[in-house]
């Protein structure tokens, strides 16, 4: 029996995202990803100062925040020819580090995890049993009875309110939830203990950026935060110190309490190691330069390509090998929707040819997101920690092989491995791993620049639009958490003639292209077994182990198209 | 003696405590909150334990979270909360029935759960909107579940007690709304023109002040004082400029030139890098954000005014003084323009006069100044 | 034969006086108010301070001086009457007005002769007047700005909703080059008329006499 089914909204994202997908004995044999919202800013920055534009691209997205403000900064330094400071540099790693490893924590237990962890079934954990669970994975100090004990007290207060909030009508007691009650509590007290490490180690935003969400620091140039050992109001011994303490606790939940808890929850999910592989080509534009001179070739994550899950070769990146299509999403193009356009000749001309609402299901043969579909070489791409991971292990990056190796064997499974959504939601706690443990390398190197006198952040030169060519283009690239990030930038007498970016939602939720070759969240669905179509939680997973960042839906239907079931509460 | 003065000047019901712990939140905290809140919303210290009533028991408001044309900021900003916590927010303070981020559900089961919601408690419940909510054709930019933005909000905040506008989006239309507004973008209040609307502006808003706001609305069963822009006056009630921790600098005549030059180093006032502090009312000189570590201005980059209305518009280029001049190109300032003016008004005159002193018999005929013989 | 006139009346030229100095210094407190070009050589200094405190004693000065110009409008004689100012309205200031207009433009020779403000003048002081009053208005409504709820914040703060404040901002900004403008064009035109119809016209302002023959008014 086929059936079609539509979940709406993905929840536990960020944005606006639906999927319709058709179920065929049990499996998805085909899948829709579509994006329902748009606000056109790229429309909106025309015309305006290029300095400004991360602002505004920062406000693409308020959970991988600082993310735009640098892929912003940095084309349109590429653009002017602007190389920054090293301090800059070094702040600019710092934030990004941070940001990388404040939002994988919270993906895995705010937005993941609940995928795995059944809440219910916490209430009936001993807690003495959780404790000797969590002591023999981690040292973590809190790992104690009494500890397990009030966290549960206190969820079953909740509970006993029988106002469960953001909690009720959740897939609870489904049969794919396979953790035992006393891992079930340890993941929620975990959940809880999270929500409080996750605003205190951010902090490093703030004292470098302002603030968090949106912070304020960035510069085309440089950044703003000034650095000076002899003053209070710049970066001192004292924000050093803070910081330190900071990227300290950030380091240890993440060794002691993330790494044990995802390999723990892991190896009671090992068939999901043969589901959810998706497209298996892979991107980076690569980040995190650890020298100011050396390019692209001094890369913490490397930048690369890899082509149908071919780990034996890793083949150069180049931008101008992107284009992007509109054939199926709500969008015209001058030249003909079925023709693919680089950004810089980018275009972003909506147009809805989708039902008007309210609708029950979309038209999925015609136009049906407002999420263009990139390729690279004509080829849909995956992006995100999975494809850092990957290309960084078949390109011989010491630490990530011997990171990926340590996982893979814990988990007693190969490198093929990798590619399903439990690989994914691996790859993303390596890459925390990774980065957690470098956060402090560069605070030490900007406390020895300090040291050493070298205070500056921002390189002036070509501030002044008037020092400016008539026209320019730049291109900006970022590794954000979610993957690769690219904005592409012309300006013509001082302002932004057109301004596009390829975001790494937009590689990974984009629809099929003219080709009809699918994007990954919808060729990673087909496959993926569905025990109740009524409760599709399985979806769940595995778009979830893409870190959507979008706003999104997702529809069940007919094989023939004619029985349509939505999905009920129970 | 000294243990006496430590202690709350005002009693709160032992009850009260006792419900708290249960639910392991302990004493010492629960006070340090109330008079935090009290102190937030400057009340006299009289009104901690009408805080604490107000917050006591299962009394917890529903609250229904939804986000339209959004970044997900807002609940970022809220993920952020220090006093309460997220946690406590979420678990204790609030019923927190409907918000994509972070609820559980998904799909038709989440929103059977904001429409059972409207339903249970119609008139009761608080609703938060964050993102602005697109007009233009038919609410097509923005749909959850196949439904639109627009029809979303009306019926939710159409029975709603109240709503909150959470940043700049929702309560003025914030970035969609930026010129030229592709999708038509409006405000929460603009869209549903009979909700009771609140605006809480910011780019995110500071989560320290929803959570005022929802206290003061908890404690006193009504919405606090606004000004003309809807924005609660215990927030937004003075300038930036008039509360910055850099005032003495403008004062003096100290300005930061350049990023990273030695008076931007010193602290100095960031006026001439095109801080927006003088046109912005908002508390972040007091407040802080991310528990009071930091704020633009703290950390060197002048102030955006994101809590103006259109800011995207009328505080722009951020780097500037003052707004472009319509009609003239983006490096043209208003000062060039003016210099231009005076200069081209001054080689007008020179000339009509070098003309006028050569030009014969205009003067009158009796004004002819006869030569002395 | 040349006649002694009584033209400007005293509270015309005290007020002229009056306006002249404070546009002097309310343009130079506000272009550095706008943009220090001087920057304090330490932080005990109060150059911005003193130069807002000044900015704003003579912004009400100037308000004094335009409210006491405006009654004047009502109770001066017909050279400083609300009627001189509105040419326009007239059907022999219309024609005093292309008189003037041709002469300035080189098209006719001779200079229309009248008494106070020819008409062209005229017509150009009450954009000016209006102008001012722009400038009073934008000027209070930002100085209202450091405390919500105070009388200037009450009675102009209405405008921040309609212009929004970096928009009054940018007006306030904008008209004081346009008075720049102006008082360039002033003074010119004063110059010129004096030299041409040599009837003291640049003395005028400071003795309040003008010196003419019946004759050419006709």
């Amino acid at each position: 029996m086929s059936k079609k089914i539509a979940v709406d909204p993905v929840t536990r994202i960020e944005g606006h995202l639906r999927i319709e997908a058709q179920i065929e004995g049990g499996r998805i044999v085909d899948a829709w990803s579509s994006s329902t919202a748009f606000r056109g800013i790229e429309t909106i920055l025309k015309g305006r100062d290029p300095r400004d534009a991360h602002h505004f691209t920062q406000r693409f997205c308020g959970v991988c925040t600082t993310v735009h403000s640098m892929a912003s900064i940095r084309c349109v330094e590429d653009a002017l020819g602007i190389q920054i400071p090293d301090n800059a540099r070094l702040i600019r790693n710092l934030i990004m580090g941070i940001q990388n490893v404040q939002d994988h924590v919270i993906h895995f237990y705010h937005l993941h995890a609940l995928d795995w962890v059944d809440i219910v079934s916490a209430l009936s954990a001993d807690p003495v049993q959780t404790a000797k669970l969590a002591q023999s994975i981690s040292d973590w100090p809190k790992n104690s009875p009494t500890y397990f004990k009030q966290v549960q007290d206190r969820v079953k207060a909740f509970a006993g309110t029988g106002r469960l909030g953001p909690f009720q009508n959740a897939y609870w007691g489904h049969k794919a939830y396979r953790l035992p009650p006393e891992a079930n509590l340890m993941a929620v007290a975990h959940y809880l203990e999270a929500l409080e490490w996750q605003k205190d180690i951010i902090k490093v935003h703030a004292i470098l950026g302002s603030k968090n969400p949106h912070p304020q620091t960035f510069l085309v140039g440089g950044m703003s935060i000034p650095v000076d050992p002899d003053s209070q109001n710049a970066i001192n011994a004292d924000k050093i110190a803070h910081m330190r303490k900071l990227l300290r606790s950030a380091r240890a939940f993440v060794e002691q309490v993330y790494i044990p808890d995802l390999l723990a929850v892991a190896s009671f999910y090992k068939e999901w190691a043969g589901i959810g592989g998706g497209v298996g080509n892979f991107l980076t534009y690569g980040d995190f330069p650890m020298d100011n001179a050396g390019g692209t070739d001094s890369f913490y994550f490397p930048r690369g390509v890899i082509m149908a899950k071919d780990l034996s070769r890793v083949l150069p990146m180049d931008q101008e090998k992107i284009t992007e299509y509109v054939t199926r999403s709500w969008y015209t193009y001058s030249g003909g929707d079925d023709k693919g356009l680089h950004p810089y000749d980018g275009e972003t001309s909506h147009r809805y040819t989708g039902p008007k609402p309210p609708y029950e299901f979309l038209d999925t043969e015609g136009k049906y997101s407002w999420v263009k579909a990139p390729r690279y070489d004509g080829a849909p791409m995956e992006v995100g920690p999975l494809a850092r991971m990957v290309i960084g292990y078949a390109a011989g990056h010491q630490e990530i092989q011997e990171t990926v190796n340590f996982v893979l064997n814990k988990l007693g499974v190969g490198p093929e491995a990798l590619f399903s959504t439990l690989g994914r939601t691996a790859a993303r706690g390596i890459e925390t791993l990774l980065l957690a443990q470098k956060n402090e390398l560069w605070l030490n190197q900007l406390a020895d620049n300090m040291g050493r006198g070298i205070l500056e952040v921002h390189n002036g030169y070509r501030w002044d639009p008037s020092t400016w060519p008539r026209e320019a283009r730049g291109f900006g690239y970022h590794e954000a958490p979610r993957g690769a990030l690219g904005h592409w930038v012309r300006i013509e007498r001082g302002a932004i003639a057109n301004f596009q970016a390829v975001v790494p939602s937009t590689w990974n939720a984009g629809p099929r292209d003219a080709a009809g070759q699918m994007g990954p969240y919808e060729a990673s669905l087909v496959g993926t077994p569905v025990a109740d179509p009524e409760q599709p939680l399985e979806i769940l997973r595995t778009i979830h182990s893409f870190d959507p960042c979008l706003a999104c839906a997702v529809h069940v239907l007919d094989g023939k198209g004619t029985e349509i079931v939505r999905v009920k509460v129970l | 003696m000294q243990k006496e003065q430590y202690q709350s000047p005002v009693e709160v019901s032992e009850d009260i405590l006792q419900k708290w712990e249960a639910r392991g939140v302990n004493r010492r905290d629960f006070l340090k909150f109330c008079s935090t809140m009290t102190a937030a919303l400057a009340l006299p210290v009289s009104f901690i334990p009408r805080i604490a009533e107000a917050l006591e028991g299962d009394n917890r408001p529903p609250v229904i979270w939804m986000e339209f044309q959004g970044c997900t900021g807002d609940t970022e900003a809220l993920l952020r909360a220090n006093q309460p916590t997220a946690a406590e927010l979420i678990l204790d303070y609030l019923s927190l029935e409907y918000n994509e981020t972070i609820m559980a559900a998904a799909g038709h089961q989440a929103e059977k759960a904001k429409y059972d919601a409207v339903e249970k408690y119609k008139g009761k419940y608080i609703a938060i909107v964050e993102g602005s909510i697109p007009m233009a054709d038919g609410g097509v930019y923005c749909t959850v579940a196949g439904e639109s933005a627009l029809d979303v909000a009306r019926k939710v905040c159409g029975s709603a007690a109240a709503t909150i506008a959470v940043g700049t989006c929702a309560a003025y239309g914030g970035i969609p709304a930026a010129a030229p507004n592709p999708t038509g973008a409006v405000s929460i209040s603009r869209a549903v023109p009979g909700a009771t609307v609140i605006n809480l502006p910011g780019c995110p808003l500071n989560a320290d002040n929803l959570t005022a706001v929802i206290v003061h609305y908890l404690t006193f069963g009504r919405l606090p004082a606004t000004d003309s822009f809807g924005r609660p006056r215990f927030a937004y009630g003075k300038r930036i400029h008039d509360n910055c921790e850099r005032r003495s600098h403008f004062d003096a005549g100290q300005y930061a030139e350049s990023f990273g030059d030695p008076g931007h180093r010193q602290g100095w006032c960031l006026y001439k890098l095109g801080c927006k502090g003088p046109q912005t009312y908002h508390n972040c000189p007091t407040v802080r954000y991310n528990e009071g570590t930091s704020w633009p201005v703290m950390a060197g980059h002048g102030c955006i005014g994101c809590s103006e209305p259109a800011f995207w518009d009328t505080m722009s280029p951020f780097y500037r003084r003052l707004p472009q001049v319509p009609g003239f190109g983006v490096e043209a300032t208003a000062d060039k323009i003016g210099l231009g003016l005076a200069a081209a008004t001054a080689v007008a005159f020179g000339a009509h006069g070098v003309a006028s002193a050569l030009r014969k018999g205009d003067a009158h005929e009796t004004d002819k100044v006869k030569e002395e013989e | 034969m040349l006649e002694i006139r009584y033209v400007w009346e005293w509270p015309v030229r005290i007020t002229h006086w009056i306006n002249a100095l404070c546009i002097v210094v309310l343009a130079v407190t506000g272009i550095y108010i706008g943009n220090p070009f001087l920057l304090a050589p330490s932080p005990d200094a109060f150059v911005m301070g003193w130069v807002r405190f000044i900015h704003y004693v003579f912004a009400y000065l100037f308000t004094v001086s335009m409210v006491a110009r405006i009654i004047w409008l009502f109770i001066g004689n017909q050279h400083a009457s609300w009627k001189a100012f509105v040419p326009w309205a007239f059907s022999k200031g219309r024609e005093n007005m292309w008189g003037t207009f041709k002469y300035y433009t080189f098209i006719e020779k001779k200079v229309p002769y009248v008494v106070g403000h020819n008409a062209l003048a005229a017509a150009a002081y009450s954009l000016v007047f209006a102008l001012f009053l722009v400038q009073i208005v934008t000027g209070f409504a930002l100085y209202g700005q450091y405390q919500p709820g105070s009388f200037w914040d009450v009675i102009f703060g209405p405008l921040f909703g309609l212009f929004s404040s970096p928009g009054v901002r940018l007006t306030h900004h904008v008209v004081t080059w346009l008075l720049i403008g102006f008082a360039i064009h002033h003074i010119y035109s004063a110059w010129l008329m004096d030299i041409k119809e040599k009837n003291g016209t640049l003395s005028s302002i400071f003795s309040g006499y003008k010196f003419m023959n019946p004759e050419d008014l006709k």
